[in-house]
C-alpha cells in the first residue's frame, strides 16, 4: 500500500489568487468570434431598461459551490517516485428564493471530499469520520495543477444538485442562476449563468464604450459569442456600484440552444431579477456583484465542510496510522 | 432512578457550541417543536462500566436567532426571501436533578426529552416527596407539589412571600396554601386538627372565607379537581373585629359581614395582669428612646396593684372603669412629684416622664376601644385559637396604626406563650400576617419584633408556623426571611428585584417576576434546586361582599344572639303553641 504524507504547510499558502478585483474592467482581449446585431442593429446600441412587462419570477433558483483544500499531501511509491496529493472537501448547494411568499430556504447541498492525485496506486483515506475519496488525474501531476482538478467534480455536483432541487419544487417559471459561467451546464432549462470578474473584451470598441454608459438596473443588448463555450450574452449593471465605469457590471450568458428571441426573454427577466439580489458594500467585500443569496448559501456551504483544522489532523493521523 | 421512555417525541439536542456543564447546559431545539420556560426535560449519558446516568432539568431560558445571519439588517433580506437563514431556538436547561449522583455533563448531541408522567415528577423530587402538599399548576398545566417536611416543622417551618401589592396576590396564595394544607389530607391528623390565625389588614377581603365564591366557574371547579382539592369555601371559620368606637354594647365593627362576626377586646384587669403596657409602644423607635424604663416599671407597678374590679380595677383606692380613664390617673401620677418615685422610679428626668406621658395620651384614642372596663367580664372576647375554629380571622383593617400593633404584638405573644407552655408541637398553628416589614423591620427592635423573632427561630419545634407577606422582603429582618424554609416571589418591583434577597431566582426567573400576573408565583422550597413557577386557581371562597354566595348555618346563630328574643318570640305567627312540657 502506498504510504502518504501530509504536507505540515497550510494548504491555503498553496492555493492560487482566483479572480480580479470586482471595480476592474477587462484586462485582455478575447479573440471570439462576436455578432452583435443579435438585438439590435450594431449602430444602434444603447442602454436598455427593464421592459415594463418583464418581472422577476415568483422562484428563483441559485446554484453555486464552494471547495476548500484541506491538505497537500505526498505519496511515497514502491520504485521510490513520489506524487503530489491534494486532499480536498467541496460542496454545492441551491437556495431557493420564493420570492412571492418571502421564504430563502436552502434546497439541496451536498458535500464531498476527495484525494487528487496522479498516484497509480492511492487509495481512499478514510480520516476519522469522512472519507476521501480518490480521484486519479492524468498526466505528471504537478502540485501547482491539482486544485484545477478540483473544479470537474465541483461542477458535475453543482449539476446534479440543480436538477435535484428543481425536480422538488419547479412552478415552470422559476430561473436558475448558476454562479460562475454556464460551460457545461447549458443542458438545463431556464438557466443563466452569472459572471461577477471581466477579465475579457468581447465587444468592439463602439459597443463596448456603451457598457460604462449603464445605469443601475439597465443592460446591453443581447449579443453572440462564438467560442466553444459561448452562447447569448449580456451585461447589466447591479445598482450599489461604486460609480467607476465597469463597477457593478455583470456578464450574464445562457445556453446558445436557445432562439434569439428566447434568449432576449431571459435577457429581460434577469434585468428584473438580478439588481434585487445585489448585496451592499458594507457587509460584502465583493459587492455588489456577489449575490445576497449566493454569499448567504457560500456560508452556509463553508459551514458544512466542516473545521479546516479537524480534517487536516485527521487526515495526519489516519496518514500516519497506516504507515 | 429518572424513567426515560423512548416513546417520548424528542424535543432537541444538547448544544455543542456552548459549555454544557453538570448543573447547566444548552439544547437545540428541534424543527417542528418547541420548548417554554419551566418546561421539564431529561436527557440521558452513557458512561463506561456504569449504568447511565439520568439528567434532568427545567427550561430556564429560551432564545431563538437566524443562523446564517452575518449582519442585524440581514433579517430583511431573510424577511424579503433573498438571504437563506435558518431560525433556531435553543433552550438553556438548569439542572433540577441527576441520578445517579455522578455529576458529569451532559454529552453534545445527546437527544433531550420532554418529561411528562413519573420522569417529570422525578426530575421536580416529587417523587421523594412523602407527603406533598398541591399549591397549583407549573405551565404545563400539571400540579405541582410542596413538600409537607418542610412546612410543618419536620425539616423547616415557615413561609415567606414578597410581591408588590395589588398585583401579587400574597394573601390569596397565603390562604390558598392553608386551604391546600387543611383539605388535601397530606398531612393526615396533623393537618385536620391544625389551626390558623390570619390577621385581615386590608379592607374586608378575608372576612368571607367560609363563603362560597358566586363567581366560581366549572374551570375552576377543574382546576379545583386536578390538585385533588374540593372547590368549597373553608369550612371552620371564626372571624374576630374590634369592637365599634365610641360604643358602650361592644358590637364588632365591620361594614360587610354581618353574621358571624365576635368582637374581641381587653379588659383593663387583663391588660394591668397580663403586662400588655408595653405593646401600646410597640413601634420600633418607640424602643430607642429613654422612656422603655418608665413604661417597664409602669408595667410592673400595674401587675403588682391594681386590682379586678366589675370589669374595670381598682388601684390607689381609685375606681377605673376605661382605658382614658386609666392614663389620665397615669399621667397624674407621674407627673405629682410626690408619687412619681413610686411609679416610675427615682432616677427618672421630668423629660423623659413627660415624653412618656405625652405618648400615653396619644395613645388613648386608638386604644380606647380595645382596652374595656364597661364590658362583661366573663363574656368570650379574647382570641384563641385553642378555643376557635379551624381558622381565625382577626380584623384590624379598621385600627388604626398603634392599635393593630397593638393586637397583633398581644395575641401573638399569648398564642406563643400557650404553646410554650403546652410543650408539644401539635396541633399545628399557622400565622398569617401581611405587612411584616411594619412588625419586623430590619432596624430597631419592638416587643412585636421579638415575638415574631422568637416564633421564627423557636416556632418550628413548638409547631408554629409563620406565613408571612411583605412587599420587600430586603426591608424585613433578616434572621426571619432566612428562617423561611420556603420562599414565595409574585410580581416584584424592578429595584426590589435585583437586591440579594432573592438570590434565589436565577436572573431569568427575576426578569419574569418583574411582570408576574397576578395568580402567578415562583416557590422556592429546599428541594428543588430550581424555583417553581406556579399558577393557583381563583379562590373557592369569596373575597368580597359581591361575590358572597349564602353564609354557612352556623354563623347564623349570632342573628339570635342579636336580635331580642321578645321580639322573634312575638313574631312568630300563630299562638297556638303547646307549651313545651
Amino acid at each position: 500500500m502506498t504510504r502518504m504524507f501530509v504536507d505540515a504547510w497550510d494548504p491555503s499558502y498553496g492555493s492560487s489568487f482566483e479572480g480580479g478585483e470586482g471595480g476592474d474592467g477587462p484586462a485582455s482581449s478575447s479573440s471570439a468570434q462576436v455578432d452583435v446585431d443579435v438585438e439590435v442593429a450594431a449602430a444602434e446600441w444603447a442602454p436598455i431598461d427593464v421592459p415594463a412587462g418583464a418581472r422577476a419570477p415568483d422562484v428563483v433558483f441559485l446554484v453555486d459551490g464552494v471547495r476548500r483544500n484541506d491538505a497537500g499531501l505526498w505519496t511515497a511509491e514502491e520504485d521510490g517516485t513520489s506524487y503530489a496529493g491534494l486532499a480536498a472537501s467541496y460542496a454545492a448547494g441551491v437556495v431557493r428564493c420564493d420570492l412571492a411568499r418571502g421564504i430563502a430556504e436552502l434546497a439541496g447541498a451536498r458535500v464531498a471530499r476527495g484525494l487528487f492525485t496522479a498516484s497509480p496506486s492511492a487509495t481512499d483515506v478514510q480520516a476519522g469520520s469522512v472519507r476521501y475519496e480518490v480521484h486519479r488525474i492524468s498526466g505528471a501531476g504537478e502540485a501547482s495543477k491539482l486544485p484545477a482538478a478540483v473544479q470537474a467534480p465541483l461542477t458535475a455536483l453543482e449539476i446534479e444538485i440543480s436538477a435535484a432541487a428543481r425536480d422538488g419544487g419547479s412552478d415552470g417559471a422559476d430561473l436558475l442562476i448558476v454562479d460562475g459561467p454556464l460551460r457545461n451546464r447549458r443542458q438545463l432549462p431556464r438557466t443563466i449563468g452569472y459572471v461577477k470578474t471581466q477579465q475579457k473584451h468581447y465587444l468592439p470598441a463602439a459597443q463596448e464604450a456603451i457598457v460604462p454608459r449603464l445605469r443601475p438596473g439597465q443592460r446591453t443588448p443581447v449579443f453572440h459569442l462564438g467560442t466553444v463555450w459561448g452562447g447569448w450574452t449580456w451585461y447589466l449593471r447591479l445598482p450599489g456600484s461604486s460609480g467607476a465605469p465597469w463597477s457593478g457590471i455583470v456578464r450574464v450568458e445562457c445556453s446558445p440552444e436557445l432562439t434569439a428571441e428566447q434568449a432576449i426573454e431571459l435577457a429581460d427577466v434577469s434585468v428584473a431579477t438580478l439588481p434585487r439580489f445585489a448585496s451592499s458594500a458594507y457587509k460584502d467585500p465583493r459587492a455588489p456583484q456577489n449575490l445576497v443569496p449566493i454569499a448567504g448559501l457560500e456560508r452556509r456551504l463553508r459551514g458544512m465542510l466542516g473545521d479546516a483544522r479537524v480534517l487536516h489532523r485527521a487526515l495526519s493521523l489516519a496518514t500516519s496510522a497506516a504507515r | 432512578m429518572i424513567p426515560v421512555s423512548d416513546e417520548t417525541s424528542p424535543v432537541g439536542r444538547v448544544l455543542g457550541t456552548a459549555d454544557a456543564t453538570p448543573l447547566q447546559f444548552w439544547t437545540a431545539v428541534t424543527p417542528g417543536s418547541y420548548l417554554q420556560l419551566d418546561d421539564v426535560v431529561v436527557t440521558k449519558r452513557d458512561l463506561p462500566d456504569r449504568e447511565p446516568v439520568t439528567i434532568a432539568g427545567v427550561v430556564t431560558q429560551v432564545r431563538a436567532r437566524h443562523e446564517g445571519a452575518q449582519f442585524d439588517s440581514d433579517v430583511f433580506a431573510i424577511a424579503d426571501g433573498t438571504l437563506p437563514a435558518m431560525v433556531q431556538e435553543a433552550a438553556e436547561i438548569t439542572t433540577t436533578r441527576v441520578d445517579p449522583e455522578l455529576y458529569v455533563p451532559p454529552a453534545p448531541g445527546a437527544v433531550v426529552h420532554r418529561a411528562s408522567g413519573d420522569a417529570r415528577d422525578a426530575a421536580l423530587h416529587f417523587d421523594r416527596m412523602e407527603r406533598r402538599v398541591p399549591m397549583g399548576t407549573g405551565r404545563d398545566g400539571v400540579p405541582v407539589f410542596l413538600n409537607a417536611d418542610f412546612l410543618d416543622g419536620t425539616r423547616g417551618a415557615h413561609v415567606s412571600i414578597s410581591g408588590i401589592s395589588g398585583v401579587a396576590t400574597k394573601t390569596s396564595f397565603a390562604t390558598f396554601l392553608l386551604y391546600s394544607v387543611f383539605r388535601s389530607g397530606q398531612l393526615g391528623a396533623d393537618g385536620t386538627n391544625a389551626r390558623a390565625l390570619i390577621f385581615n389588614v386590608k379592607g374586608e377581603d378575608l372576612l368571607f372565607l367560609d363563603h362560597p365564591n358566586t363567581k366560581l366557574d366549572d374551570r375552576t371547579r377543574e382546576a379545583y379537581a386536578l390538585l385533588g382539592l374540593p372547590a368549597a369555601p373553608f369550612p371552620d371559620v371564626r372571624v374576630y373585629a374590634p369592637p365599634r368606637a365610641g360604643e358602650s354594647s361592644g358590637a364588632p365593627d365591620v361594614a360587610s359581614r354581618l353574621t358571624g362576626v365576635d368582637s374581641f377586646y381587653w379588659t383593663l384587669a387583663e391588660f394591668c395582669d397580663l403586662k400588655l403596657l408595653p405593646y401600646v409602644f410597640a413601634d420600633a423607635d418607640d424602643e430607642r428612646q429613654q422612656y422603655t424604663m418608665v413604661v417597664h416599671s409602669v408595667t410592673a407597678h400595674l401587675n403588682r396593684y391594681a386590682v379586678p374590679a366589675e370589669g374595670g380595677i381598682s388601684i390607689d383606692g381609685k375606681r377605673i372603669s376605661s382605658y382614658q380613664d386609666l392614663v389620665d390617673h397615669i399621667v397624674e401620677q407621674l407627673t405629682d412629684d410626690d408619687t412619681r418615685s413610686t411609679w416610675a422610679g427615682s432616677a427618672v428626668n421630668m423629660g423623659t416622664v413627660n415624653a412618656f406621658a405625652r405618648r400615653m395620651i396619644n395613645s388613648k384614642r386608638d386604644l380606647s376601644r380595645l382596652i374595656r372596663g364597661d364590658l362583661a367580664q366573663r363574656r368570650p372576647h379574647q382570641i384563641k385559637t385553642a378555643d376557635s375554629a379551624q381558622v381565625t380571622v382577626v380584623d384590624l383593617h379598621n385600627l388604626p396604626d398603634r392599635a393593630q400593633r397593638f393586637v397583633v404584638g398581644v395575641t401573638l405573644k399569648t398564642e406563643f406563650e400557650e404553646k410554650e407552655k403546652s410543650g408539644t408541637g401539635r396541633p399545628l398553628l399557622f400565622v398569617v400576617l401581611d405587612e411584616l416589614n411594619k412588625y419586623a423591620p430590619r432596624e430597631g427592635s419592638s416587643p412585636i419584633k421579638e415575638v415574631l423573632l422568637d416564633i421564627a427561630e423557636r416556632g418550628r419545634s413548638l409547631g408554629v408556623i409563620l406565613i408571612g407577606a411583605q412587599q420587600t422582603a430586603s426591608e424585613v429582618e433578616r434572621r426571619i426571611v432566612t428562617n423561611s424554609a420556603i420562599r414565595v416571589v409574585g410580581r416584584l418591583d424592578p429595584a426590589e428585584a435585583s437586591r440579594p434577597e432573592y438570590g434565589f431566582l436565577p436572573p431569568a426567573m427575576r426578569q419574569r417576576a418583574l411582570l408576574a400576573r397576578p395568580g402567578t408565583m415562583f416557590v422556592n422550597q429546599p428541594d428543588i434546586p430550581v424555583p417553581l413557577c406556579v399558577e393557583f386557581p381563583f379562590p373557592a371562597w369569596a373575597t368580597r361582599k359581591s361575590e358572597s354566595g349564602p353564609p354557612p348555618a352556623e354563623t347564623l346563630r349570632s342573628i339570635v344572639q342579636g336580635a331580642d328574643p321578645f321580639a322573634v318570640v312575638g313574631g312568630r305567627p300563630g299562638a297556638d303553641d303547646d307549651i313545651p312540657f
